[in-house]
C-alpha cells in the first residue's frame, strides 16, 4: 500500500499512530478508502475503530503517521478545516445539538450562501425521507433512528469526498438500522469514500466492499467483503482471538 | 394598596430588566467556555462610569443623553470583554478550571482598585436615559426612567434572543457552547464564537451599568454584588441554561423588593444568601439540573 | 516524604534570615509590618489545606479569619475573660464551623463551592456590620493586648516574636495534616477519586479534619490581629482579607504551607511600595495574581520544586514471609442494576473460586464495567448479592470493601501530583514495606524511588497494580489491564497474573479481546445485553456459536 501513490479522490491512512495519555492506543495502522466504496471497520470494543475515526476527523490528535484526503494531507490541520476539505464526521452517539431543530441542524452546517445552504438542505431532505416533514421538529424530539439520519446528513450536506460513521446503528431497533444501513450505500453509491466502524458485524458485511478488523489498535485483517462470508478466521479476528 | 403594589411591581420590573441583562452576559460565558467570570461585575461597574464619562462629552441640554451614549458605551465595553478574554482565558486554555476562577478574581481586583484608584470611590450619576417625568397612570406614578429602563433592557433582552434564536450566527454560537468539539468538526469557528459571546456578555453588562447609573449611582465597589446575583441566578435558572438565568435574575429582583419594602435591603439581601445555601445544600446540582458541561 | 529536604533549608535559611534582619536592624514599623506577614502566613497555611489539599476553591477562609477575632475580642471585651480563654474560643469556633460545613460543601461542585462559601462569608460580613454585638460597622474597640495575668506581650518587638512562635505551630499543624500517608492519601482523594475510593481511603474523615485545621489556623490568625491591633472592624471578614489571602496562596504554591510564608513576605509589604496607590493597593494584588496564575502557575514553590526535586523515599527492606492467604472466593448472585429505563445489568450471578482466573468479557453496552463497578462499590446495586468469602459486600460502602478484601486495578489509572512509585503503591498499604514487596512482585522494585511521573503507560498499569496489591486483598478485579500494552509487555503481565492466582488470589480480568484471556483464564464469563450468555472453559466459550454470534451483532442486542 506504501508504494502506490494516493488514489484521485479517497481516504488513504498511512502508519497512522495516536497516542493518548502516555499509551500507544491505536497505530501504527494503514488502510485505504477509495470514492464510492464502504469500509467497514470490525473489532471489539476498546479495538480503537472509534480512535480511527476521530484521528481522520481530528478530533484526536495524530503522533505519527499521514493522511490524504485525495492528494491533499491533512493530519496537521484543524477539525474546522477539514470540514471545508471534504471531511464529513458522524460521531459515536450522534452528539446532536439538542435545541436546534432538523432545517436549523442542517443550516449551520451546510456551507455557502443563503440560497446554496437552502438547495442543500432541500437535497438532503429527498435524500433521506424519514427527516422530510420533520422540518421543523427539534432533534431531542425525533426517534432514534431518525436522528441517527440526521447526524448522517450533518455530515454529508457540505458534499464532503470522505464520510467517517462511528455506530450508525447504535442503539437502533433491527427495522431502522436497515433503513440506516441503506442510506449508507447510497451514500457510497453516489461517490463518497464511506469509513464506517460498526459493531453489527452481519448488516455493516451486508452492505460493504471491504472489511478491515482492529485488535487493539493494530490491523489483523483487511479483506475484500466477498472473503468473509462464512470464514472462521474472520469470526475468530473479531472476538480477539 | 394597589398604588404601592403597582408601585413596588414596576421597581421589581426595572431592577429584575436590569438584573437579567447582567445574568445573560453571565450565562453566556459560561455557555460557551464552561466557567465563570468573577469580574463581570466589575464590567457592569465599567459600563456604568464609562457612561458617566461619556455623557459628559455632551452637550447638556441633550433630551435623552443614556439612550445617545449607549451605543457607544457597548461597544467600549465589547472591547473591554475581549481584552478580560484574552488576558484571562486565552493563555490559561489549556489550564485547569480554577486558573480561570483565579485569574478573573484578580482581574475584577483590577479592574475595580484601578477605578478607584483613577477616579476614586464616590458613587457618581449617570445619565438619564430620558426625562424626569412621571406618568400618571390610573392612580399610580410611573417615572419614564423606570419605564425607559424597563423598555430599554427589553429591547436588549429581545434583541439577544432575536440573535441567539433566530439567526444562523447566533445557532452556530449555541452550537459551539453545547458541543465544541463536533461543532469545529463541521466547520464552525469556535474561536470565534468564543470571542463574540465575551464581547456581547461584556457589553450587555456595560448596557445594564448605564441603565443603574442614574437610578442606583455608580461607584467602584458595585461590582461584586451584582456579580454575585448573577451567579446565584445561574444557580437557580440552571447552570448553563441561558434564559433560566435572566429568568432567575428576575425572580432575585422581585423578591429583593418585596422583602425591602417589608423589611430592608439588608435583609433581602441575608435571606438571599441563606436560600441559595439552602438550595445547594438540598439540590448540589443546582434547581433545575446542568445544561452546560464543562469546558472542551 | 519524612525528614528536612533541601527546599526546606531553603525556606529556614530565608526565613531565618529575613527575621534576623527585621529583629536586628528593623524598625517599630518594620516589626509591624513583619508582624503583619506572620498574621496572613498563618491564615493563608491554614487555607492551602482547602485549597490545595482538597482542591476546593472556598471563599471563606476570610470568614474564618474573622470568625476567630470577633470571638476572642468578644469574650475577652465583652465578657472580660482572661485573653488565652479568647484565644481558644478563636480556634474553637472556626474549627467547629468548618466540621458543620465540610460535608455539605465538598458534595458541591467546584463552580459551585465558591458561591456556596462566598455566601457564607457574605453573611458573616453582614453580621458584623450590623449586629450590635459586634459594634456594628464601627468595630469593638480596646480589644485587651496578649497578656496572662501581670504578664503582657506589648510592644512591636514582643508581638513579631509571638506571631512567627504562631507562625512555627501552624507549620507544624499543617505537616501533621498533610505528612507523609496522610498526604499521600489527601492527594489521592483529590487527583484520583475513584481510586481513592476502591483503595479504601475515607474521603469523608480526612475532609473534616482539613476543615477543622483549616478553621483554627485561620481563627487564631484573627484573633492575634485583634489583640495585636487591638481593634475588631467588619473588614477583617470582607472580601479583601479573602483576596488577599487567597493572593498569598497562589504566588506561594497552591497547597504549600511553606510557600504560604514566602507568599505572604512577598505580598504584604507590597502596599508600601505602591503607596500611591493608598488604599487601591489591591490594584498591585490584582495584578500579581493574575501575572502569577498565568506565567508561574504553580507559585514560590512550584518554581523551587522544579529546581530542588525533593528526594526520593527510604527504601525499606523486605518484610517478613508474605503471608499465604487462606483462600476466599468471590461470588456474585443475580446482581441488576437500572439507568432510567435501561437495565444494564440483568440478573449476572457467576463466582470466582479462590485461586483461579475468571475473564469477563463482552460487546459493547454488554454490561461489564457496570458488573464491575457494582462489585467494587462503585454503583449501587438495585437487587443482588455480593460475597467474598462468604461476607456480604453489598450495601456497603465503596472505601469499606477495600478492609474487607477487595482490591481493583483501573484500565485509565490515576495518580496524585508529585509523589515517588514507593509513595504512591504505599498510600493505602498498611506499612511501606509491603507496599515495597508489592512492587517487587509485579517487576517494578528498582523504579521504587524514581518519580511516577517518569512512569511509561505499561509501568502505570502496574504501579495500579502494586497499589491494589498493597491493601493485601483476597481478591481483585482488574479491568482491561492488558489494553495498549506489547505483545511481550502482556506476556509478562499473563504470567504475573498467574503467579497472583497461585497465591490464593481471587482474580477477576475484564478484556475486550480473547487473545490474553484464552491461555490464561481458568474460565470465562460471557456477557450480553445485561445478561450471562455462556460461562465455562475459555475454548468452550470461544467456539460456542452464541457467543461468536454476539459478537456479530447477531445477539439479543441487535
Amino acid at each position: 500500500m506504501t508504494d502506490e501513490p494516493p488514489p484521485s479522490g479517497g481516504l488513504t491512512v498511512e502508519y497512522l499512530e495516536v497516542r493518548l495519555g502516555g499509551t500507544t492506543v491505536l497505530g501504527p495502522v494503514s488502510l485505504s478508502v477509495a470514492p464510492g466504496s464502504v469500509v467497514a471497520v470490525l473489532g471489539p470494543n476498546g479495538a480503537g475503530k472509534s480512535t480511527l475515526l476521530r484521528a481522520v476527523a481530528g478530533a484526536d490528535p495524530v503522533s505519527g503517521g499521514s493522511i490524504h484526503v485525495g492528494a491533499l494531507e491533512i493530519s496537521r490541520l484543524a477539525p474546522e478545516r477539514r470540514a471545508g476539505l471534504g471531511i464529513g464526521w458522524s460521531p459515536e452517539g450522534r452528539r446532536l445539538f439538542p435545541g436546534l431543530t432538523v432545517e436549523e441542524t442542517l443550516d449551520i452546517a451546510a456551507p455557502g450562501n443563503a440560497a446554496e445552504r437552502a438547495e442543500r438542505i432541500g437535497a438532503m431532505l429527498e435524500l433521506f425521507p424519514a427527516l422530510a416533514d420533520k422540518r421543523h421538529e427539534t432533534a431531542w424530539r425525533l426517534s432514534g433512528g431518525q436522528q441517527q439520519m440526521l447526524a448522517i446528513a450533518r455530515a454529508v450536506i457540505s458534499d464532503p469526498t470522505v464520510v467517517l460513521l462511528d455506530e450508525p446503528s447504535l442503539g437502533l431497533a433491527p427495522v431502522a438500522r436497515d433503513q440506516v444501513f441503506a442510506t449508507v450505500r447510497r451514500l457510497a453509491d453516489s461517490g463518497a469514500a464511506v469509513l464506517m466502524a460498526e459493531q453489527d458485524t452481519a448488516r455493516a458485511v451486508a452492505i460493504a466492499d471491504r472489511a478491515v478488523v482492529l485488535s487493539r489498535g493494530r490491523l489483523v485483517l483487511d479483506w475484500p467483503v466477498s472473503v468473509l462470508i462464512d470464514n472462521p478466521a474472520f469470526e475468530q479476528a473479531l472476538m480477539g482471538v | 394598596m394597589i398604588e404601592a403594589a403597582a408601585q413596588l411591581a414596576v421597581n421589581a420590573a426595572a431592577l429584575g430588566a436590569v438584573y437579567a441583562l447582567v445574568a445573560l452576559g453571565f450565562v453566556l460565558v459560561i455557555t460557551a467556555v464552561g466557567a465563570v467570570n468573577f469580574a463581570h461585575g466589575e464590567l457592569a461597574m465599567l459600563g456604568g462610569m464609562v457612561a458617566v464619562g461619556a455623557a459628559t462629552l455632551l452637550p447638556t441640554d441633550l433630551p435623552v443623553p443614556g439612550l445617545l451614549v449607549l451605543p457607544a458605551v457597548m461597544a467600549v465595553m465589547a472591547v473591554a470583554g475581549l481584552a478580560v478574554a484574552g488576558i484571562a482565558y486565552a493563555p490559561l486554555r489549556r489550564a485547569p478550571p480554577t486558573s480561570v476562577f483565579i485569574a478573573t478574581i484578580a482581574v475584577g481586583l483590577v479592574i475595580q482598585h484601578g477605578v478607584n484608584a483613577g477616579i476614586g470611590p464616590e458613587p457618581r450619576l449617570g445619565p438619564p436615559l430620558i426625562d424626569a417625568g412621571v406618568l400618571r397612570f390610573a392612580g399610580i406614578g410611573l417615572a419614564h426612567q423606570q419605564l425607559a429602563t424597563i423598555a430599554t433592557a427589553a429591547m436588549l433582552i429581545a434583541g439577544v434572543h432575536v440573535l441567539l434564536q433566530r439567526t444562523r450566527f447566533g445557532r452556530r454560537l449555541r452550537a459551539a457552547a453545547q458541543d465544541p468539539e463536533m461543532a469545529r468538526a463541521i466547520g464552525i469557528p469556535v474561536r470565534v464564537t468564543v470571542a463574540v459571546s465575551f464581547a456581547l456578555a461584556a457589553a450587555l453588562a456595560g448596557a445594564a451599568g448605564l441603565l443603574m447609573s442614574n437610578q442606583y449611582l455608580v461607584d467602584p465597589s458595585d461590582g461584586s454584588l451584582l456579580m454575585l446575583k448573577a451567579y446565584i441566578a445561574a444557580v437557580i435558572g440552571g447552570w448553563g441554561r441561558i434564559w433560566g438565568a435572566a429568568i432567575g435574575a428576575f425572580a432575585i429582583a422581585v423578591f429583593e423588593t418585596l422583602i425591602a419594602a417589608v423589611a430592608s435591603y439588608l435583609v433581602a439581601e441575608a435571606l438571599l444568601y441563606v436560600v441559595v445555601l439552602a438550595v445547594l445544600a438540598v439540590r448540589p446540582q443546582g434547581l433545575f439540573g446542568e445544561a452546560a458541561g464543562r469546558r472542551a | 516524604m519524612s525528614g528536612l529536604d533541601r527546599r526546606d533549608l531553603v525556606y529556614l535559611v530565608a526565613a531565618a534570615a529575613g527575621l534576623g534582619a527585621v529583629l536586628a536592624l528593623g524598625d517599630a514599623y518594620t516589626h509591624r509590618i513583619a508582624t503583619l506577614v506572620g498574621i496572613y502566613a498563618i491564615a493563608a497555611i491554614g487555607y492551602q489545606l482547602i485549597f490545595g489539599r482538597l482542591g476546593l476553591l472556598s471563599l471563606a477562609q476570610g470568614a474564618f479569619f474573622g470568625l476567630g477575632a470577633y470571638a476572642s475580642a468578644l469574650l475577652t471585651l465583652s465578657a472580660g475573660l482572661p485573653v488565652p480563654l479568647g484565644f481558644v474560643a478563636a480556634v474553637l469556633v472556626p474549627m467547629a464551623a468548618g466540621a458543620a460545613v465540610a460535608a455539605p460543601i465538598a458534595r458541591l461542585d467546584s463552580h459551585y463551592v465558591a458561591l456556596a462559601t462566598l455566601s457564607l462569608a457574605q453573611l458573616a460580613l453582614l453580621a458584623a456590620r450590623n449586629l450590635e454585638i459586634t459594634g456594628g460597622a464601627n468595630g469593638l474597640y480596646g480589644v485587651p493586648p496578649i497578656g496572662v495575668g501581670t504578664l503582657e506581650i506589648v510592644g512591636p518587638q514582643a508581638m513579631l516574636l509571638l506571631v512567627w512562635a504562631a507562625v512555627a505551630v501552624a507549620l507544624l499543624v499543617a505537616w501533621s495534616v498533610t505528612a507523609g500517608r496522610r498526604g499521600a492519601a489527601l492527594a489521592t482523594l483529590r487527583d484520583a477519586p475513584h481510586a481513592a475510593i476502591t483503595l479504601g481511603l475515607n474521603a469523608a474523615r480526612s475532609r473534616i479534619a482539613v476543615f477543622m485545621a483549616s478553621g483554627a489556623l485561620g481563627g487564631l490568625a484573627g484573633a492575634l490581629q485583634a489583640h495585636g491591633l487591638g481593634v475588631v472592624s467588619p473588614s477583617v471578614v470582607g472580601f479583601e482579607v479573602m483576596v488577599t489571602i487567597l493572593a498569598i496562596a497562589v504566588v506561594g504554591g497552591r497547597g504549600s504551607a511553606a510557600g504560604a510564608v514566602a507568599g505572604a513576605a512577598l505580598l504584604i509589604p507590597l502596599p508600601e511600595v505602591f503607596r500611591f496607590l493608598e488604599g487601591s493597593y489591591l490594584v498591585a494584588y490584582g495584578v500579581v495574581l493574575l501575572a502569577t496564575i498565568v506565567l508561574v502557575p504553580r507559585g514560590i514553590d512550584g518554581w523551587l520544586r522544579d529546581r530542588l526535586p525533593r528526594r526520593p523515599p527510604a527504601i525499606p527492606g523486605p518484610p517478613g514471609v508474605t503471608r499465604r492467604r487462606a483462600g476466599k472466593a468471590l461470588v456474585v448472585e443475580g446482581l441488576v442494576k437500572r439507568f432510567g429505563g435501561v437495565t444494564a445489568v440483568d440478573g449476572v450471578s457467576f463466582s470466582v473460586p479462590a485461586g483461579t482466573i475468571v475473564g469477563l468479557i463482552g460487546a459493547n453496552g454488554s454490561g461489564k464495567t457496570t458488573a464491575l463497578n457494582l462489585i467494587s462499590g462503585l454503583e449501587r446495586t438495585d437487587a443482588g448479592q455480593i460475597r467474598l468469602g462468604g461476607v456480604p459486600l453489598g450495601g456497603r460502602p465503596a472505601h469499606h470493601r477495600t478492609g474487607l478484601g477487595l482490591g481493583r486495578g483501573f484500565q485509565h489509572p490515576e495518580f496524585p501530583d508529585g509523589l515517588f512509585v514507593l509513595e504512591a503503591a504505599a498510600v493505602a498499604a498498611p506499612d511501606p514495606a509491603v507496599a515495597m514487596a508489592a512492587l517487587v512482585r509485579v517487576g517494578l522494585g528498582d523504579r521504587a524511588a524514581v518519580p511516577v511521573s517518569a512512569l511509561g503507560g505499561a509501568e502505570r498499569r502496574l504501579l495500579d497494580l502494586a497499589r491494589a496489591l498493597a491493601t493485601e486483598p483476597d481478591a481483585l478485579i482488574l479491568d482491561e489491564p492488558a489494553a495498549g500494552l506489547t505483545e511481550g509487555e502482556r506476556v509478562a503481565l499473563a504470567g504475573l497474573l498467574r503467579e497472583l492466582a497461585g497465591s490464593g488470589l481471587a482474580v477477576l480480568v475484564v478484556d475486550h479481546g480473547m487473545d490474553f484471556l484464552l491461555p490464561l483464564a481458568d474460565r470465562i464469563v460471557c456477557l450480553d445485553a445485561g445478561k450471562v450468555l455462556a460461562s465455562g472453559s475459555p475454548e468452550t466459550v470461544r467456539g460456542n456459536p452464541l457467543v461468536i454470534a454476539a459478537y456479530l451483532g447477531l445477539g439479543a442486542a441487535a
